[in-house]
């Protein structure tokens, strides 16, 4: 009886293992199809972007953007750095675009070669495409929220603001829960949750930006107040200060 | 190289005849002046040029010309900027194509100074073109101790060090050109505007020591250098745009000076034994104080992009100074704007951000130089020699890092 069971067990476990050896064979070719979709891919999406570049470094095409570009334009092409000139966008824009390619293609095979009625094609494509658009977009919030938190530093502590931080640190936030609640509603994940939990977290920080420069102004004003009452406030860094009758007259400050 | 010098008003030879001299011998580009004005500028202009015949330019040519039969009128329009009370890459080349047509021996172009026209200056400025053969001259204005505080800090000690051209104030509010000076900036004012770059500010003295030409300054009496316009008030938008118009140029022109080339050496200045000793900070001192504390605490982040750590250390050592003690170094100033400009070149931030970094720790530089001068003329001539020595002594430490960056990074 003990043997008997001993022997169903060993078969069990044998037909297991077999098929899962089967999965296993069945998936290598897949899986080997995408990673060569995905090299051959990302070696001529290189060599085309390399191209582009020589291309397009040869064509002065930095220089002729920045030329035509309009006045009063936002963003300056002049000002671009050399690592993210527009020719070095265009190459690297090229490159991902194959690299991408490469992707959906070696899915594509993937699901081929795996089984004849499997449709993972169908999910998984779209999903890329939902996973590339939620990348891109944390990266241009990340970007953004950099370039709007020094912004805001640098202006705050030339108005002498002493929360420039503070409110540094705010918008740079502001954007980032901004961001991450895109990505995720993009890629479809939390549903509601992730509205509901945006909303909570978007409105808590802009109430709590509210609160701190309310109060922190409130005692500013309160002690500029107290000051004025006092004895005139002192200029500001690039003011001329204003002459009163009881102080000799000094020189004018002038920067220019 | 381009000589410098000042030229006294008695130095000038006597001015030759006016039968000597070829009708349209001098051209004046007149500003924008408001149309009552006009008759006094124009009287004015007559009566620096005496019996002669003298092109004016001007966006209001009279209608009565025959009320002033030596000046003839020609159409002129100029283009305002950010900074219009300084000369424009449009006045430049509107001058220069006037020029072209009409070939004066010297131009003589005067930016938004509301003040009245002073014959004697008009007259010294046309007779160093044309008597010396000066290519480029430019009025020494009367600086008082806390005039013109952009200029000391950063205008003045750049071009000295980086161009050799001792010139005190080389962002010209007036100026007067040899016709080959101004052929000279008009491919240069072509040059910006086919770049789309005729928004940033030309620098004529730099252009004069690139091409090998002569530049001089000569004393422009009692007057002082003209303020922006009260629509021109706003510090940070005036900063950033004449800092980076001085750093694009010096950018541009990077083979130019990073080759050996200096003024000839001088007696190293000392301060007096006489003059009173530092003052204690007024509260506009304390305010630009308390505005680099600030920004200690905060731009950390950002002067670590731009700084080497001696320089950043220098500054926290700064910061803990009381602000009776507060000095900043002439040394350590020239490295920190050699910083920011190389910066600038490298593009390691968003420009605008690397110039709105600077403004704090320029108002350290004004601070430092309030307690220093105490309102004493003397005092603050030699604080400015000082400063510019100190770029002139730096300028190894730019031209290393401009080569090397990488080496010097932090």
């Amino acid at each position: 009886m003990g043997q008997q069971l001993g022997q169903q067990i060993s078969s069990a476990l044998h037909q297991s293992l077999h098929r899962v050896v089967l999965v296993l064979a069945s998936f290598l070719p897949g899986i080997l199809a995408f990673l060569l979709a995905l090299v051959v891919f990302t070696l001529i999406g290189w060599a085309i972007s390399a191209l582009v570049r020589t291309l397009l470094s040869a064509l002065r095409f930095d220089d002729r953007l920045a030329s035509h570009e309009a006045p009063g334009s936002a963003v300056f092409i002049a000002d671009w750095s050399r690592s993210n000139s527009p020719t070095l966008l265009a190459a690297r824009v090229t490159f991902w675009v194959f690299v991408l390619v490469g992707v959906a293609i070696g899915i594509s095979a993937f699901d081929a070669s795996y089984a004849v009625d499997s449709s993972y094609t169908v999910f998984l494509l779209p999903y890329v495409a939902h996973v590339t658009g939620a990348i891109l977009i944390l990266l241009a919030g990340s970007l953004l929220s950099r370039f709007l938190a020094r912004t805001v530093l640098i202006g705050a502590v030339n108005a002498q603001l002493q929360y420039a931080r503070f409110l540094s640190h705010g918008i740079k936030w502001l954007v980032l829960v901004f961001t991450a609640a895109m990505a995720l509603d993009h890629l479809q994940i939390g549903g509601s949750v992730v509205e509901l939990a945006f909303g909570i977290l978007f409105g808590g920080i802009v109430l709590t930006l509210s609160l701190a420069i309310g109060l922190g102004s409130r005692d500013l004003v309160s002690r500029s107040i107290e000051k004025n009452m006092e004895r005139p406030a002192p200029p500001r860094p690039t003011e001329v200060p204003p002459l009163t009758d009881s102080t000799p007259p000094r020189p004018k400050l002038r920067h220019f | 190289m381009a000589s410098t010098s000042i030229l006294d008003d008695a130095a000038l030879p006597n001015a030759p005849s006016a039968a000597s001299r070829a009708a349209g011998d001098v051209l004046v580009c007149l500003p924008t002046i408001p149309a009552d004005g006009l008759p006094s500028a124009f009287e004015a202009i007559a009566s620096a040029f005496p019996g002669e015949s003298v092109l004016v330019a001007s966006s209001n040519p009279p209608n009565a010309a025959n009320e002033w039969p030596s000046l003839e009128f020609i159409p002129y329009a100029r283009t305002l900027t950010e900074v219009g009370w300084v000369l424009s890459v449009g006045d430049y080349a509107a001058a220069a194509h006037i020029v072209a047509d009409r070939n004066p021996r010297a131009v003589i172009l005067l930016g938004d100074d509301h003040a009245p026209l002073n014959p004697p200056l008009l007259r010294s400025l046309a007779d160093a073109v044309r008597t010396k053969n000066v290519d480029l001259v430019l009025p020494r204005f009367n600086l008082g101790p806390n005039d013109a505080l952009v200029n000391s800090a950063l205008l003045y000690p750049l071009s000295r060090a980086l161009f050799g051209v001792d010139i005190h104030l080389p962002l010209p509010v007036d100026a007067a050109l040899s016709s080959r000076m101004a052929q000279r900036l008009l491919s240069t004012t072509q040059r910006l505007v086919a770049l789309n770059q005729s928004s940033l500010l030309l620098w004529p003295v730099a252009e004069a020591a690139i091409a090998g030409f002569s530049v001089r300054e000569i004393p422009a009496g009692d007057a002082t250098p003209p303020s922006p316009p009260p629509s021109q008030t706003d510090f940070n938008t005036l900063f950033t745009t004449v800092a980076s118009s001085l750093f694009t140029d010096i950018d541009a022109k990077a083979s130019f000076w990073q080759r050996a080339r200096s003024l000839p050496l001088r007696t190293p200045v000392t301060p007096s034994a006489s003059l009173p000793e530092l003052v204690a900070a007024s509260p506009e001192i304390h305010s630009m104080i308390e505005s680099f504390h600030l920004a200690q605490d905060n731009l950390q982040e950002i002067w670590s992009l731009v700084l080497p750590p001696q320089s950043r250390l220098a500054l926290k050592k700064l910061a803990q100074l009381p602000a009776d003690d507060f000095t900043l170094e002439p040394d350590l100033w020239a490295r920190i704007v050699y910083d920011f400009t190389l910066a600038f070149h490298l593009r390691t931030l968003n420009r605008n951000h690397l110039l709105g970094a600077m403004t704090p720790l320029y108002l350290a530089w004004v601070a430092s130089h309030l307690r220093n001068v105490a309102d004493d003329p003397t005092r603050a001539a030699q604080a400015i020699e000082i400063t510019a020595a100190a770029f002139e002594d730096e300028k190894s430490y730019i031209v290393s890092r401009w080569r090397w960056p990488d080496r010097f990074n932090p």
